[in-house]
């Protein structure tokens, strides 16, 4: 799917320390935003409902803030920490380790 | 149980939004629209999770001899759940470090709950403790999903230099904050969010401490009251995830950022973030509690540790804010030690060190128009 720019926030969790990162999808390795693509088409992620049902948080557990934006269309997913999904759990852990790298940076 | 006026449930009030969907620009009304669907799918949400330990209840395991049996579980870093059983009651100790510590833990929380306060494991009717390690990839955390405790293992995917967090069996208060998460189930039911919520994280925070303090029986003096320590690589700047001593004064980190944890009701946080920042201001009666502690002195699972326990158990509902945990816990020392004993008083002082007074009215937290005007991005 046609994606620019990626947001990404992961609060709760037992630390309750929140990981956040604004990614500009064109400023990824290549390898990494075609994984990203295929996620996010696989999950055909434009159709998915604002709050995934299923995912209600327990204690300690992490809530994820998805927001895919392309040009003037965005659309933001709300999870809980375990998606039956397995893209989707790729899909976190994929941005839960590229959020860290962003930190890294600055 | 006493009844206040102000339930300080500000997150996101329906009528801050629906101002803002009447009057806001273009983008704030359509973000003020999204979340007022989003706040109706989180109560609806809310009040199915406070029948959950009723939901539960009929299927828990049960230990075979009515007492303690623990078993261990090898996820193997995928995600199904229990996983592979390696290590049950009465094994001899595994080659697996995180395996072990998860028995071990286990085993010391339920002796203070079962030799202290009498309570026969988490539901008070020998529910078996089952541990799952080795929880997916990278998963840097630990929790309690209504039924089982679940431990990742930090950051092992990464480089070493990149690594933040050890496995979260390394802190044995953890485990016992894991616990206390199913105590709290079965006992007060408090709601996960706001100062419920707070609670709810409070009293995992107490009785993990307590736990850790009575495996070394360690006064309140010589006890760290730090959450987590060990937990962080050598990488942070930090000596663990929480204090009870000074809140706010845990880790204070270039990348991590610094420890958010208000010590006082002034510095109270409004946030929609993490529950109604449950992690946050808990910081607030775990921080009273570590006061009374203090005050009463000795082993503090024995007095300070007992009131808390009975508040849990028997005062505390689903729905109780700070102000009716402080008045409560206030009540049951006064059960416990007498009307105006010295272990009474301590409560009375420890709640007025964190700015609640007994009996009192809690002023209401400032700042939620302004948390949630930024939450929508309006100011």
């Amino acid at each position: 799917m046609d994606v620019e720019r990626i947001k990404f926030e992961r609060t709760g969790g037992f630390a309750g320390i929140r990981l956040a990162a604004d990614f500009d999808v064109s400023d990824l390795p290549d390898d990494l935003s075609q994984t990203l693509r295929e996620l996010l088409d696989a999950l055909d992620f434009p159709e998915l409902p604002a709050k995934l049902t299923g995912n209600e948080s327990v204690p300690d557990s992490f809530t994820y803030i998805i927001t895919v934006e392309a040009g003037k269309w965005h659309h933001t997913v709300i999870t809980g920490d375990a998606p039956e999904d397995k893209n989707m759990q790729e899909l976190l852990e994929l941005l839960n380790r590229l959020a860290r790298k962003k930190i890294k940076k600055h | 149980m006493h009844n206040h006026r102000h339930s300080l449930e500000c997150i996101l009030p329906e009528h801050m939004l629906e101002q803002i969907a009447t009057k806001g620009s273009d983008a704030q009304k359509q973000m003020a629209m999204d979340n007022i669907s989003v706040v109706y799918q989180l109560r609806a949400e809310r009040a199915m999770r406070a029948s959950l330990a009723d939901l539960f209840a009929p299927t828990m395991p049960r230990a075979a001899d009515g007492g303690k049996e623990r078993i261990i579980y090898d996820v193997k870093r995928g995600a199904s759940l229990p996983g592979t059983a390696v290590r049950r009651e009465g094994d001899p100790a595994s080659a697996d470090v995180a395996v072990n510590e998860a028995y071990d833990g286990s085993g010391i929380t339920y002796d203070l709950y079962k030799e202290v306060y009498g309570r026969n494991s988490i539901n008070n009717n020998a529910m078996r403790l089952d541990s799952s390690v080795h929880y997916r990839t990278g998963y840097d955390n630990a929790f309690w999903d209504g039924k089982q405790m679940v431990y990742g293992d930090g950051d092992e995917n990464l480089p070493a230099e990149d690594r933040l967090f050890n496995r979260f069996t390394i802190a044995i208060d953890i485990i016992g904050h894991e616990l206390t998460h199913g105590v709290t189930q079965f006992e007060a039911k408090l709601v996960y969010s706001q100062q419920p919520g707070a609670l709810n994280e409070h009293m995992s925070d107490v009785f993990g401490s307590l736990v850790k303090q009575y495996q070394s029986r360690q006064t309140t003096t010589e006890a760290d009251w730090i959450i987590g320590a060990g937990l962080f690589t050598p990488n942070v700047n930090g000596v663990g995830i929480r204090t009870m001593k000074a809140p706010g004064s845990a880790y204070d980190d270039p990348v991590l950022g610094k420890d958010p944890q208000p010590a006082h009701m002034k510095d109270y946080v409004n946030t929609p973030s993490d529950n109604g920042g449950v992690h946050i201001n808990s910081g607030i009666p775990n921080h009273a509690f570590y006061r009374v502690a203090m005050e009463i002195g000795g082993y503090a699972w024995e007095k300070a540790g007992m009131i808390w326990y009975v508040t849990l158990r028997d005062k505390l509902g689903e729905n109780s804010n700070f102000q009716q945990c402080a008045d409560l816990s206030h009540q049951a020392a006064g059960e416990l030690f007498g009307s105006g004993s010295l272990e009474q008083q301590a409560v009375k002082n420890g709640w007025s060190g964190v700015g609640i007074t007994i009996g009192g009215e809690t002023p209401e937290p400032k700042g939620c128009l302004e948390a949630t005007l930024r939450f929508l991005g309006a100011a």
